[in-house]
């Protein structure tokens, strides 16, 4: 019995829990240091357990401790947490090292003192959720996490604004948690025992759906998924830009755990039906939210609905899979597993480093609508730079993190042939065609938010200043070096998260779906049928093999329905890419070397110099968009006065208009005006005749009886 | 008829002095008095011809002119301005038209128009010279003398709205357009406003025909805008040969008017051909060109020039013109009329071509009567403002003649206007034609000092000009009024809310000239 | 579709190459050099002119042609020719060889009075039918190898001018069109206008002409890209 990730594990939530009670007696000004280095200490040990789980394979320990009023409280790491809480840490520690000078804004005004206690809270509260087994200890730690971050949401507490906003993300997050609290007792019902690691007995359909529904809207709610997201984009401006970070690449993470926890470990799925929900609240998800994305010209607002639809990719990659293990297709079941954490992984990795991005250009430039921006790339050299990886990242441009979770989405998708009702592979297909879209629209999105906030001219005079300092630039390029990293060795990531599928999907079947060693010629450890490897190596693949890195390509081969092979290599690609690039360069340097170079300014049409007001607005991009998708943004005019002069002299035509978030139109604003009319009839049968008060009782206790005697 | 509306005006206005000379009523008005009387007249429908701005060394004049539009007949309101104050109240809030007139004032007389919605960055622009340079004024005798002032000049926006910009286009775009800058507000897709900037090709024609001879002024006149070399030339002939008190001979008369409806024919055909390029029907816009290029050449095979310049001459004509010569022209433009209606009928079976120019740069009736739009661009929103009819001269007052006109003020309209005038065009050359007269093409006007109005309908509308002549016959003020000056007026107009793809559509019908706004 | 067929059935309307001597129905003509019996006569012919063209010295009175802005007053006394080779160098540069057969051609319009465009115009249209030497009309500087002026460069136009031609690549020419561009023609030197395009930008070649015939500008750009010698 290994029990030293566990211990480790332990030692981290010590060390954040002690930093959170040490932040709030040192000085002011040492508080953020104090964060940096406790949250660095605790999320490093975090890793390095979770790594030795995850490589080391020290897994399945349990250590229990049984509470009389709370009941048995198990601990204990699995690799699935294990690499949830390596995402988490890896998005952790640049963010700490970039508060560390980030939080200077706040000086003077806020407490940084509480700041980092809350953050370093959080960060426990974090690390501790992936150890938790059983349903006590998981929902307190899980109400630790939703008051932590909504007490870091609400930091800027003066501003009516964020109060507000952390409300509603705490009301939203509380009715996700009774759900799926609810869930979760329901799923346990059956074994009696409200641990995790204690099979479920056999369950009713009707419990299974009743269970899985509940499970999918409270955790749906943290994933940031339709229709119960409206906290998110009110949640994400108003936040401190580190925290942003967070509660993107990390909060929003505990929901596809909670999902995950739920249909694969402690009710595996078992009706097709189930999956199908999965995907189609996904893909609305993602196209919804990239949409709103794009016609957005807040930065951060931006962000935050294109998190809505990286979720919401996720959450399809792992419909798919839900519905390949109604269908006991395990492989493909895996392969969806493999997209959809995969991808929850990048989106820490490349939201993260956007949200800091971001938050930079708020801290040194005091703003973050594109319509005002601008140029930047000539003041924040180096932030452009880390911007734009993380752009490309998502993008989905490869060979960057994006595209290889993105591909692997498509893949799954398209092992749609191997299903056999005719009504899944539709639900399949229009899945896939709105991802294709919404694909599309994320490119459009973001050459929107980079070409208009880094390229260009400013649209508004903006304060002369320089590059963000050297700790917030670090933390950017750990993020952009992570982004880097999962792109283009994929092949290294994937078994890692073979890993913690081995215990649902069966050992090594992601590796070996996904990752064969065609090159080698048909050596014992080979998968892969003779006849396959010997068709490659008539097309030269021998070749390489004195290449490095043999594994280096992603490769599946389609199942007997359907024989094709999809196959890409971003590592491979890399290497392509820099030599091109470097042959372009050489010839062009070549070609040109005795040229001389005309440089002149931008053609204006005959004017001297193109004035701000002339350039392209970040709302003028989008426009397109807006008026093509017009039924969905459902838009009110506010506002549309023309004025005049003597009648005739058009002084000025205002307009206005309002696009309500649908999901808020769908059902926070229903639901909002329903407890508004509930609390009204409250506040009237609270009249005060003693009478009705004896009725009231009287009702309650039949009431409360029924149920006992039902139960 | 005038004396009629002479004892109206007498009757509310009895203490200002009222009289009539050479067709027009003339007064000299208190500051005050301004508003009301325009008021009326523009209540009679009348329309503002022009204001005149003279500066003598020590005198400041300000002259408003009106024309009737029920009868024949013209008024001349004159103002006395204090030379030093320079400050009068605008006229604008009552009569829209007088906007533009104004703002020119503004920038080259200094003249301080009080209540004016919009001065400043017109003629002179704001980047380049200082506000209130006065160009015109005595004391500026060359462009070193103009008070330079490099500012910066921000566009007047209107739109308010998040993430409104103004997309400019030009001052040189296309392939050979005019130059001239437009402001085009938009939040992306739909354009909501444009707004033109103009006067990048300001010669300053009023200013350099100053000093020269009537002859020498007349070759500003027809280069104003050349291909309305006619059309703005005779105005300015017109105006001398008044100021001179010259009466001419009528075959003189009747040349003038064949080769005005020469220019005419030929200036339309140039618009329909751009009509043609800015929807991208090729094949159309080469037969327009073709045919076009046949009208150049029946012009210059008759007269020596393909623009027709050097035609005019102050009393008559430059040259006589043999009358088989005349026949040949004539028939030659007649037999290009076939290919014309053909290249008409093509078009107005042609669906996407219609799909293009119907319903886009609408002007009303309404908007056209405010802004007192002249010429084709009027006619297709039902305004006759034809001054052939208006205010008719020789040959036209003896002549029969239709003046075409349509109802919707769309793109479609103004193009089957365009056709139509060709139409009557080449009848009425063929009516000039019928019985020419034989009596000499060109009087000799002894000069003399005076100063005369002068009109006529150029291929664009109604063009002015007011000429004040030295005893010597030197020019010393010639104020031309071309029409395009009038139009573009309007040009915003027809751009409020559109397709931005429409742009060169909406521009390429409203069949507006640069150069000759620009002077 | 229809367009197709009715574009088909005009045919070919381009005319052959230049006839030496130009009717009236396509070129005004020029004045030349031309010699009178006396003195006085040349003096008084001279005298018609409004824009200096002509310069009598003793029984001849020359012509500065790019000053002649086609008044039409020496008509009847002056000789005029007649051909198509108008252009003359300013600074005899030609492009190399190599653009001998395609150039580039950005026109600016400079306070033209829209005659001289609207023979620019007429140069694309089937009559003329630039394209077939390989010359065409651009919409962007950027890639333009000839900037084409017309207009006498107005104070307010002068500034885009000159921007237009910095946003050119090199080796770039330009090129004067019209009495205008070569001399300010009837407007200039004056308040408001320098005196054409040499003032703004170095003129390579000049056109003169009120306007000239597309014949003839066809013939300078021919000229200038070395497709033939300019007059
Ligand atoms: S035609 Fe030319 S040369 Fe002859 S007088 Fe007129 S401007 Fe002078
Ligand atoms: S040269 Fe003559 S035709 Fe050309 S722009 Fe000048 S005035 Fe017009």
């Amino acid at each position: 019995m290994n029990q030293l990730p566990l211990l480790l594990t332990g030692i981290a939530v010590a060390v954040a829990l002690a930093g959170a009670v040490v932040a709030l007696v040192l000085p002011e000004r040492r508080a953020p240091a104090l964060l940096l280095v406790a949250s660095c200490i605790a999320a490093t040990l975090a890793l390095v357990a979770g790594g030795a789980v995850l490589l080391g394979g020290a897994s399945g320990d349990r250590l229990l401790w049984s509470f009389p009023v709370l009941g048995p409280i198990a601990v204990g790491t699995t690799p699935l947490g294990a690499l949830f809480a390596c995402v988490a840490a890896f998005v952790y520690i640049p963010t700490s090292i970039y508060s560390l000078r980030y939080l200077d804004r706040y000086r003077h005004e806020y407490s940084l003192r509480a700041f980092s206690s809350w953050y370093c809270v959080l960060l426990a509260a974090i690390i501790a959720i992936f150890i938790c087994r059983d349903i006590v200890s998981f929902f307190i730690v899980w109400e630790v996490v939703a008051i932590a971050s909504a007490a870091l949401v609400a930091y800027e507490w003066r501003r009516e604004r964020n109060v507000r906003a952390a409300f509603i993300m705490l009301a939203m997050s509380e009715a996700g948690t009774i759900a799926a609290m609810a869930a979760m007792l329901l799923a346990r019902a059956g074994s009696g025992s409200l641990l995790f690691g204690v099979p479920a007995g056999g369950l009713s359909a009707v419990a299974a759906w009743t269970i899985f529904m509940l499970s999918f809207f409270g955790f749906g709610v943290k994933a940031g998924l339709l229709p119960v997201n409206s906290w998110l984009p009110r949640a994400h401006p108003v936040a401190p830009g580190n925290v942003s970070a967070l509660l993107s690449g990390v909060i929003l993470n505990l929901g596809v755990y909670g999902i995950v926890l739920v249909n694969v470990e402690l009710v595996p799925v078992r009706f097709a039906g189930e999956g199908i929900v999965v995907l189609a609240i996904g893909a609305a998800s993602a196209l919804i939210g990239i949409l709103y994305a794009t016609i957005e010209d807040d930065l951060k607002v931006m962000l935050a609905y294109s998190s809505v639809e990286n979720l919401g990719i996720a959450v399809t990659a792992l419909g798919v899979a839900f519905v390949f293990t109604a269908a006991h297709q395990s492989v493909f079941a895996a392969l969806g597993f493999a997209a959809g954490i995969y991808h929850v992984a990048n989106h820490s990795a490349y939201k993260g480093l956007l949200f800091l991005g971001a938050a930079t250009l708020d801290a040194r430039l005091g703003g973050r609508s594109m319509n005002r921006l601008g140029g930047l790339i000539r003041i924040l050299p180096a932030t452009t730079a880390f911007f734009f990886v993380g752009v490309l990242a998502i993008a989905a441009i490869p060979p960057l993190n994006g595209f290889v979770s993105e591909w692997l989405t498509f893949q799954a998708l398209l092992r749609a042939v191997e299903l056999s009702p005719l009504g899944l592979r539709i639900v399949f297909a229009l899945c896939g065609a709105i991802l294709a879209l919404t694909a599309a629209l994320a490119v459009t999105c973001f050459v929107k938010a980079f070409g208009m906030t880094f390229l260009g001219k400013a649209r508004t005079p903006l304060p002369r200043v320089g590059e963000a300092p050297s700790t917030m630039r670090l933390g950017m390029a750990l993020l952009a070096l992570e982004c880097i990293g999962l792109g283009v060795l994929p092949t290294y990531v994937l078994p890692v998260i073979g890993r913690a599928a081995a215990d649902f999907f069966g050992s090594g079947t992601i590796v070996t779906a996904l990752i064969p060693q065609f090159f080698r010629p048909a050596a014992p450890p080979n998968p892969l049928p003779p006849d396959f490897v010997a068709t490659f190596h008539a097309l030269g693949a021998q070749i390489g093999m004195g290449l490095p890195g043999r594994g280096w390509v992603a490769m599946l081969r389609g199942g007997s329905a359907n024989p094709v092979v999809f196959a890409m290599s971003t590592t491979y690609l890399t290497f392509i890419i820099i030599a091109l690039l470097g042959v372009t360069y050489g010839v062009v340097a070549l070609v040109t070397r005795r040229r001389a170079i005309d440089r002149s300014r931008v053609w204006a049409g005959g004017l001297r110099s193109l004035l701000p007001e002339m350039t392209y607005t970040a709302t003028g991009f989008s426009n397109p968009v807006r008026v093509i998708f017009n039924a969905i943004f459902n838009p009110t005019e506010v506002e549309n006065d023309r004025e005049t002069i003597y009648e005739h002299f058009r002084s000025a035509i205002r307009r206005r208009r309002e696009d309500v978030f649908s999901a808020d139109r769908v059902l926070a604003e229903p639901v909002a005006q329903a407890v508004r009319r509930f609390a009204s009839f409250l506040a009237r049968m609270h009249h005060g005749r003693l009478p009705a008060y004896v009725g009231y009782a009287l009702g309650t206790l039949v009431v409360a009886l029924a149920i006992v005697i039902w139960m | 008829m005038l004396s009629d509306v002479l004892n109206v005006l007498r009757s509310i206005w009895p203490s200002i002095e009222w009289r009539v000379d050479d067709g027009s009523i003339v007064a000299v008005l208190p500051r005050e008095d301004l508003r009301a009387v325009a008021k009326y007249f523009s209540a009679q429908r009348w329309r503002l011809g022009t204001i005149v701005a003279t500066e003598g060394r020590h005198e400041l004049e300000l002259r408003y002119c009106f024309y009737a539009t029920a009868h024949p007949g013209w008024a001349q309101l004159i103002i006395a301005l204090n030379p030093v104050d320079r400050t009068i109240a605008s006229l604008t809030p009552v009569t829209i038209a007088a906007d533009w007139f104004e703002r020119e004032i503004e920038d080259l007389f200094s003249v301080r128009f009080a209540q004016h919605p919009r001065l400043g960055d017109f003629v002179l622009h704001d980047d380049q010279w200082a506000e209130n340079a006065g160009l015109m004024r005595p004391f500026v005798q060359s462009g070193e003398d103009l008070p330079v002032q490099r500012r910066e000049w921000r566009p007047k926006r209107v739109l308010e709205e998040e993430g409104a910009f103004v997309m400019p286009v030009g001052p040189v775009y296309s392939g050979g357009a005019e130059s001239a800058l437009f402001l085009l507000e938009t939040v992306g897709e739909d354009v909501v406003r444009a707004t033109p900037r103009l006067f990048y090709k300001y010669r300053a024609i009023e200013k350099i025909a100053q000093g020269r001879t009537a002859a020498d002024a007349l070759l500003l006149a027809e280069r104003c805008a050349g291909t309305s070399a006619i059309g703005n030339g005779l105005a300015y002939c017109r105006a001398v040969e008044r100021a001179l008190g010259a009466t001419l001979t009528r075959r003189s008369e009747a040349l003038r008017g064949f080769f005005a409806e020469l220019e005419r024919l030929r200036h339309h055909m140039t618009s329909i051909r751009e009509i043609c390029e800015s929807t991208s029907l090729s094949v159309a816009a080469s037969q327009a060109l073709w045919l076009e290029e046949q009208f150049l050449r029946i012009s210059g095979e008759l007269c020596g020039h393909r623009y027709l310049f050097g035609v005019l001459a102050i009393g008559g004509l430059q040259r006589d013109f043999a009358d088989p010569a005349l026949e040949a022209c004539l028939r030659k433009a007649d037999a290009l009329r076939p290919k014309v209606d053909a290249l008409r009928g093509a078009l107005e079976r042609s669906s996407s071509f219609l799909d293009r120019i119907e319903r886009v740069g609408i002007v009303d009736r309404e908007a056209a009567q405010t802004f007192e739009l002249v010429g084709p661009f009027a006619r297709a929103a039902a305004i006759s403002a034809d001054m052939r009819a208006v205010q008719p001269y020789a040959p036209y007052s003896g002549l029969e003649f239709n003046v075409p006109i349509e109802e919707e003020g769309d793109g479609y309209a103004r193009l089957r206007v365009l056709f139509a005038e060709m139409e009557e065009s080449v009848r009425i050359m063929a009516a000039l034609c019928r019985d020419l007269p034989a009596d000499g093409t060109r009087i000799d006007a002894a000069m003399r000092a005076g100063r005369g109005l002068g009109w006529s309908e150029a291929p664009r509308g109604a063009s002015l000009a007011w000429v004040e002549l030295e005893a010597d016959g030197t020019v010393s003020r010639y104020r031309l009024t071309p029409p395009s000056f009038r139009n573009w007026h309007g040009f915003h107009v027809a751009t409020e809310s559109f397709a931005f793809q429409d742009f060169p559509i909406v521009l390429a019908t409203l069949d507006l000239s640069v150069a000759e706004n620009d002077r | 579709m229809s367009w197709f067929w009715r574009g088909l059935r005009a045919g070919v309307l381009t005319e052959g190459p230049a006839p030496e001597a130009l009717p009236e129905s396509l070129s005004p003509g020029l004045p030349r050099a031309t010699e009178f019996s006396t003195p006085a006569q040349a003096a008084e012919i001279a005298a018609r002119c409004p824009t200096g063209a002509l310069e009598a010295q003793d029984r001849v009175v020359g012509v500065q042609p790019d000053r002649c802005v086609d008044c039409m007053r020496c008509k009847s006394a002056q000789e005029w020719r007649h051909d198509v080779r108008w252009a003359h160098p300013d600074a005899v540069e030609r492009f190399g060889s190599r653009f001998k057969h395609s150039i580039h051609v950005r026109i600016i319009d400079a306070g033209d009075c829209g005659s001289c465009l609207n023979e620019l115009a007429q140069l694309t249209g089937p009559s003329y039918n630039l394209h077939r030497f390989g010359i065409f009309i651009t919409p962007t500087p950027r890639q333009a190898d000839v900037l084409l002026v017309v207009g006498p460069v107005t104070r307010q136009m002068a500034g885009p001018l000159k921007v237009a031609y910095e946003a050119m690549p090199s080796p770039k020419r330009v090129l004067a069109v019209g009495a205008c561009a070569a001399s300010g023609g009837i407007f200039g030197p004056s308040v408001m206008s320098a005196g054409g395009a040499a003032d703004a930008v170095p003129v390579d070649l000049t056109v003169p002409g009120c306007p000239p015939p597309p014949l003839a500008i066809i013939g300078a750009l021919r000229a200038l890209c070395g497709q033939e010698p300019p007059a």
